[in-house]
């Protein structure tokens, strides 16, 4: 079942950068999104700790385009507390989503690891990495691609694919199609064999033969349809999953758990319920307990971090994540939300269905809260860093960029 | 002499411009805000100018060693480490500003945008004798300010009225101040408010002077109020050094161009226009009452009116860009958009219209 001693893995989180996601502002005004807390800890921390159940891990690689100095406080810190090796490469120019890994491939390599995970770090999942291993092992091919159903109509925002339903195999792949083609989609988890690397260089060089012929006939060169793509830019969904398909070089590990993307705020708040419910199963000792009479009433699933001080008085849940040092105040009640650190929250304020940022304040009998529709643009009330919300100030289905006071009630809207 | 500009927080009714850079460095007329206050006092013998910041100064202290040279002004930054109003600064810049000299020293707000008769002020400061000056502005509806109600004579003070409900006077503080150095004992190392606490008692003792303004004001810390203030400032520019504006054929009224820029065959520029270093207008170009900042790119065909285009932008092709519409840094606005209103956020791309005024995140 497990491998030899002799066969590491090594795991690899894609973290995108800051000028890709402008869809995670205004939170991403303040903190790289894969370091926003989701049930108390930062986005990347769920899959790195996933990564740690895969037996025989060597090393994990976060691989993005943000500043080494973002990371370098996450990196270290988490290398400690898990006992593991994190280390985060910045690439220089972007390379495409396979492009990046074979940039990387002589460190990925240095452990000559039996076999390469790699991750998209905005992916909430149940990570069932170790079960994906041991089927990757027996189907054999190069590849093992994690998959879900999902309901047909929102299919067509993913990659759908076809999988043969006895052997596995990956059949068909194609990204965001207009038809309907599957209600199978791409997860964005995938593990690897070596193997890879010499396909992702294959696509290279036939794009730089490609190239060449160009030089030749300009006119040609108008026709081609890849023209603008550089020859060491690879993407793993059009150039690696779909022309591979059906050549019983990749598989598919379906999962009945939980998966969602998280690229807006909203999301992050669904994102930070489903794993603050995963932890009921997995580790509930992180979880809030409380009466009422020497601490919070505490409903449903609730993380509070131990430095943050909420009221005996205050009512919490479900699904509320408070981060350090915030002060929940007496009479507070929060339904849905995620408080972030240095929050203060006066008494008998509510709050439902929101994200409050590092620092703001909450006052007295004040009232921020949305309808909770985590798709919606204003569907989840978002407050940035430092903003203020005065005594008796209700705050509906809007955004506050940071360094606001709210004086006067608001609804529906954005302020900058 | 010395002076002291109040800049303050973070300058987000002028976002999304603000998102980008720290407000005081926000282009006004193809030049930093801040810049237009600096050059004002160095041209009265200002020797020194006190920046009473509280955000970002890492960014301002790199401007301001460009600035220093060039300038030959001395630049030095008081940082708040908490809000401290409008007149705890003063208390903060304190030694900077008190040398000992006994001189007058000026403050300045940095929102503010007028012709600044600043010699005149200190004439006007060395006849009355008392111990502060301000400037007011005449406006027409007095009750979105505080009220400064004056003896028309001699100028004297009377009092202050903050958003009066009955019409007292039709005189606002301008946020130009000449003081002497023995205010600054009035004042402790607090949140204060100069209007509110320290002027009032001066106002008492019969100490406070007002000299109206002459010429133009306008509080260009919000974008509509921006647009407008360009309109006058480039009125007072016609009247006091014409060669500065841009004329030909394809010009009308005041524009004001940056050299750098280009600007292509049969475009239509003004009034009210100021395009700045670096901006490539292409041909069939219109734009009206609208600031173009550096490195903006205009397309062919292109229509702005009312807008102000952030850094680095560019606005496609046949598209209309009116009522309002302010891009960040680095917004691109494809071929044939219409945008009517939209406040765009940096680094974002428009691909569809906007057909009333939003916000674009």
């Amino acid at each position: 079942m497990m491998g030899s001693s002799e066969e590491k893995v090594v795991a690899v989180i894609m973290v995108g950068g800051p000028t890709k996601g402008t869809r995670f502002r205004p939170l991403s005004f303040n903190i790289p999104k894969p370091l926003f807390p989701l049930a108390g800890q930062p986005m990347v921390h769920h899959p790195i700790s996933a990564c740690k159940r895969i037996p025989n891990l060597a090393q994990i690689y976060l691989i993005g385009f943000y500043e080494e100095r973002e990371f370098a406080l996450f990196v270290s810190s988490i290398s400690n507390e898990l006992k593991v090796p994190v280390r985060y490469l910045k690439e220089e120019k972007p390379h495409g989503s396979a492009g990046g890994l074979y940039n990387f491939r002589d460190l990925i390599m240095e452990d000559s690891p039996s076999h390469i995970f790699l991750l998209n770090c905005d992916v909430c999942c149940s990570f069932p990495l170790p079960d994906m291993l041991e089927a990757h092992r027996r189907y054999g091919g190069m590849g093992t691609i994690l998959v879900i159903k999902v309901p047909p109509e929102s299919a067509n925002q993913f990659g759908e694919l076809v999988a043969d339903p006895v052997t596995n195999e990956l059949l068909h792949y194609t990204e965001k199609p207009e038809t309907f083609v599957s209600d199978h989609i791409n997860c964005g988890v995938y593990v690897f064999t070596p193997d890879v690397f010499a396909a992702i260089q294959g696509v290279s060089t036939q794009r730089k033969d490609r190239a060449n012929l160009r030089r030749v006939s300009s006119f040609e060169a108008l026709q081609l349809p890849n023209r603008s793509l550089p020859t060491d830019f690879v993407r793993l969904d059009q150039d690696i999953l779909s022309p591979l398909a059906g050549k019983k070089q990749l598989y598919t590990y379906e999962t009945m758990d939980f998966w969602e993307q998280i690229k807006t705020p909203g999301m992050s708040l669904r994102c930070s319920a489903l794993y603050l419910a995963q932890f009921r199963f997995t580790s509930p000792h992180i979880l809030a307990t409380g009466d009422g009479i020497k601490s919070a009433t505490i409903t449903g699933d609730v993380y509070i971090h131990p430095s943050a001080k909420v009221h005996p008085t205050a009512k919490i849940g479900p699904n509320v994540s408070i981060s350090a040092n915030a002060r929940i105040g007496a009479g507070v009640r929060l339904v849905n939300c995620i408080i972030l650190d240095d929050v203060e929250i006066k008494e008998n304020a509510v709050v439902i269905h929101a994200i409050v940022g590092w620092k703001s304040m909450i006052g007295r009998w004040s009232r921020v809260q949305a309808e909770g529709d985590y798709n919606a643009k204003l569907g989840v009330t978002i407050l940035g860093e430092s903003v203020s919300v005065e005594d008796e100030v209700v705050v509906i289905n809007s955004i506050v960029l940071p360094n606001k006071t709210l004086n006067l009630s608001v609804q529906e809207e954005i302020i900058l | 002499m010395k002076a002291l500009i109040l800049v303050g927080g973070f300058g987000t009714r002028l976002r999304p411009l603000t998102l980008s850079v720290p407000k005081p460095l926000v282009d006004f007329a193809n030049k930093p805000m801040i810049l237009h206050q600096i050059e004002a006092l160095k041209a009265i013998g200002v020797t020194e100018v006190v920046l009473a910041i509280n955000y970002q100064p890492e960014v301002m202290l790199n401007f301001l060693k460009d600035f220093e040279e060039k300038l030959g002004i001395r630049i030095t930054c008081s940082q708040e480490t908490e809000p401290l109003g409008t007149a705890g600064p003063l208390a903060l810049a304190r030694d900077k500003l008190a040398d000992g000299s006994g001189e007058p020293f000026f403050v300045l707000n940095s929102d503010v945008i007028s012709e600044y008769p600043l010699k005149e002020m200190i004439e006007f400061h060395k006849s009355h004798g008392g111990e502060a000056s301000i400037m007011v502005t005449k406006v027409d509806e007095p009750s979105k300010y505080g009220v400064v109600v004056l003896e028309e004579a001699t100028g004297q003070v009377e009092r202050f009225v903050e958003k009066p409900k009955l019409f007292v006077g039709n005189k606002i503080n301008a946020g130009i101040y000449l003081l002497n150095p023995s205010v600054l004992d009035r004042i402790e190392l607090r949140p204060t408010s100069i209007e509110k606490e320290v002027f009032p008692k001066i106002a008492a003792e019969k100490m406070l002077y007002a000299m109206v303004l002459p010429g133009f004001w306008m509080d260009i810390g919000q974008p509509r109020d921006y647009i407008t203030g360009l309109r006058l400032y480039l009125d007072s520019l016609r009247k006091k050094d014409a060669s500065k504006l841009a004329s030909g054929t394809h010009i009308v009224g005041n524009v004001l161009v940056h050299e750098s820029a280009k600007i292509g065959e049969g475009c239509l520029i003004g009034p009210d226009v100021a395009i700045g270093p670096g901006c490539v207008v292409e041909a069939g170009v219109r734009l009206s009452r609208c600031t173009v900042m550096r490195g903006v790119r205009i397309k062919k065909h292109a229509c702005i009116s009312s807008s102000i285009i952030g850094w680095h932008s560019t606005v496609g092709q046949w598209a209309r860009v009116e009522n309002m519409t302010i891009l960040g840094e680095d917004v691109h606005v494809c071929d044939e958009i219409y945008s009517n209103g939209g406040v765009v956020l940096p680094h974002k791309e428009i691909k569809s219209s906007i057909l009333k005024p939003e916000i674009v995140m």
